[in-house]
């Protein structure tokens, strides 16, 4: 009996094509829309995440307790060996880098202007967070003696210098004396964090050292761990073996981000409530007219002794058979979209100026993950399921002689 | 005797009758408007014994169509009972008539309503498949029906395939199929030309004979009529005459 109510389904979406397709196309665009719509959102979102982590905090960031609230160049890491060998020994750790920071001024012939002075090892910076990689103008070097300064992109304007121009940088040192140096500009970055972009100074480990009169210790130490899912127990363990050190994750230095995170996921579900929303509509009133035209035939059905739930396989089935279809469709064409921007990323320069306000990329790669076809589908269930609810009650409350005459 | 529960369901053996269905003071209304009423039954009462083969009959708007849909538990009375095969259906909820109509009746319908998406073949055996039966016992029928009914050619048709009396031969095939105790066909000739009329109330007389099954027909054509071995005639929705013709 199975076998025919499954051949009735198929035969009666087959007898109204059109329709049937009409169905299946507004099901897989809206999937389709909705995959695209979470797999770019989700890109920005974790692009601007990922920048700030790469550039700027790690996934943990060490530094001596009170450093966040008074930047003094006094207050550093002293045991950093100590340090260095719990993070190099553990195989939840997967990069660290260790950076020295003082608070200055730059200036240039015409401007100047309050600076974030990074004492760091490029080498390093390039394995930790690909910090190559953001380079805008100019080369990712400090040139052969070191004299060299690698600027962020906002900074560089505000102060209109370019690659091979002068700077000099002042700031205090350990001695609460101003020292300053003259060092030429050999590269400028573009990390889409603003903080770095707006005010960082790059210069050579060791000439900050000089500069600042620093022999050891750091200001801060970032830390990448292999899994994210790490991050809490690292944390934790950290805590436990310095707690003279202040040890905090990415979301806990930026809150801004995580709350755009949560922001973009909440802005995700109603986009999907909507798409849906307006996807099960149509399916709804698709449906009810199919069953509205066909009462007599269901009367008829009930007139020779279907049963009501027999019926009910059977309108439920045309609705799952019409759901598998857009399912697959619109999985097919929002993974292939999807993975087309995952690949080449979706380039929206003609938005730029917005979008560097808000510290994200101008080329958006988007990101796939099963959950937004799980959920798609779950959604479409829903949909379907929810779109025959009226068809089927109608019908349950007509008797098979009314069916037949209203048919 | 039709296993079940509802009111008249100890039947009417008990009161020293035997009759395969008991239709008692059955009246039905309709109502069309808010204060609008149409009787479309009055106080009809109709006994019927099996194997009978009984035309209804009577001028549009007599109540044929309604007196069968209500023997046949599409509708519903007003009032009264109606008892088939010790089975009082009067009160029953869709379900239990659904199955009664599923084991114990087959329609015949003057519109053929055969379903569209099925095969000639898959229609006829779609009621043996709700009973459940296997598909060797479906084939095994189909065909011995479809001899009956000179309709072998026709099984891997679907219905707009077919002409009217094809399809209503289709129809009459589905109807016996499940061997039912009782047929019900509502002008089944009423799309008929006069020959495809003719042949089809040959074919049920002899299915009537053949397999014992009791047929009641409604239907206002007195050459259909005149196959009757009994005649109902309804007036306004009242019994006017009850006689055997045959």
């Amino acid at each position: 009996m199975y076998r025919l109510i499954i051949r009735i389904a198929w035969a009666s979406l087959n007898r109204r094509r059109t329709r049937s397709v009409l169905v299946v196309l507004m099901i897989a665009f809206s999937l389709w829309g909705l995959l695209f719509m979470e797999g770019i959102y989700d890109g920005m979102t974790e692009q601007m995440i990922g920048n700030a982590i790469r550039s700027g905090s790690g996934h943990l960031t060490l530094s001596v307790k009170g450093y966040r609230l008074e930047k003094d160049i006094n207050m550093l890491i002293g045991d950093v060996a100590a340090l260095d060998r719990f993070l190099a020994g553990d195989p939840r750790v997967q990069t660290f880098i260790k950076r020295l920071r003082q608070d200055g001024l730059i200036a240039t012939a015409h401007y100047s202007r309050g600076a974030s002075i990074y004492g760091v090892d490029l080498e390093a910076e390039k394995i930790h967070g690909r910090l190559d990689e953001y380079l805008e103008a100019g080369e990712y070097d400090f040139g052969r003696k070191k004299r060299g300064a690698i600027l962020g992109v906002r900074l560089a304007e505000k102060l209109k210098v370019g690659v091979g121009r002068k700077v000099i940088i002042s700031a205090q040192d350990a001695e609460n004396e101003i020292a300053s140096a003259a060092l030429r500009v050999t590269g400028i970055i573009k990390t889409n964090n603003m903080a770095l972009d707006e005010t960082a100074v790059f210069v050579a480990d060791q000439k900050a050292r000089d500069l600042l009169r620093v022999p050891a210790g750091v200001s801060q130490v970032c830390v990448m761990v292999k899994n994210e899912e790490d991050i809490n127990g690292l944390q934790a363990e950290l805590r436990q073996r310095f707690p003279e050190l202040e040890i905090l994750r990415w979301d806990e230095i930026y809150p801004a981000l995580m709350q755009g995170r949560v922001m973009m996921e909440g802005f995700n579900l109603v986009t999907s409530l909507l798409v849906f929303g307006v996807a099960g509509l149509g399916i709804f009133g698709i449906m009810l007219v199919s069953v509205l035209e066909r009462l007599r035939e269901f009367g008829i059905m009930m007139a020779i002794g279907t049963g009501f739930s027999r019926i009910c396989y059977i309108i439920l089935l045309e609705s799952f058979f019409l759901g598998c279809a857009g399912c697959l469709a619109g999985g097919l064409l929002g993974g292939a979209t999807l993975y087309y921007f995952y690949v080449h990323g979706l380039d929206l320069t003609v938005f730029s100026e917005g979008l560097d306000v808000f510290g994200m990329d101008t080329i958006t790669y988007a990101i796939i993950r099963p959950s937004y076809f799980i959920n798609a589908v779950f959604a479409v269930a829903l949909a379907t399921f929810c779109s025959v609810l009226l068809p089927l009650r109608i019908l349950k409350k007509a008797r098979p002689v009314e069916a037949i005459c209203k048919g | 005797m039709i296993k079940g529960r509802g009111r008249g369901a100890k039947g009417l053996r008990g009161r020293g009758m035997d009759f395969f269905l008991e239709i008692r003071q059955v009246n039905k209304i309709f109502r069309t408007g808010r204060d609008v009423e149409v009787v479309a039954l009055r106080n009809i009462n109709l006994a019927i014994d099996r194997g009978e083969f009984v035309v209804l009959s009577g001028p549009s708007g007599s109540g044929k169509t309604t007196l069968l849909n209500i023997i046949g538990g599409l509708d519903l009375a007003g009032s009264g009972t109606v008892t088939l095969d010790e089975l009082g259906i009067t009160g029953l909820e869709e379900k239990q008539l659904s199955r009664i109509r599923r084991d114990h009746i087959g329609f015949v319908f003057q519109a053929y309503n055969l379903l569209p998406v099925l095969t000639a073949r898959e229609n006829i055996e779609y009621v043996m498949k709700l009973q459940k039966r296997t598909q060797e016992e479906c084939d095994q029928r189909v065909n011995e029906i479809a001899l009956k009914l000179s309709i072998e050619t026709l099984l891997a048709k679907i219905p707009n395939q077919l002409s009217g009396g094809q399809q209503q031969r289709v129809a009459v095939a589905r109807a016996v199929a499940s061997k039912p105790k009782l047929i019900l066909a509502d002008e089944p000739t009423a799309n008929l030309d006069s020959k495809s009329a003719g042949d089809l109330m040959d074919m049920m007389q002899r299915l009537n004979e053949d397999e014992g099954v009791t047929v009641i027909f409604s239907s206002h054509d007195p050459m259909v009529i005149s196959k009757a071995r009994r005649s109902v005639i309804l007036k306004d929705g009242e019994i006017v005459a009850n006689d055997l013709s045959g």
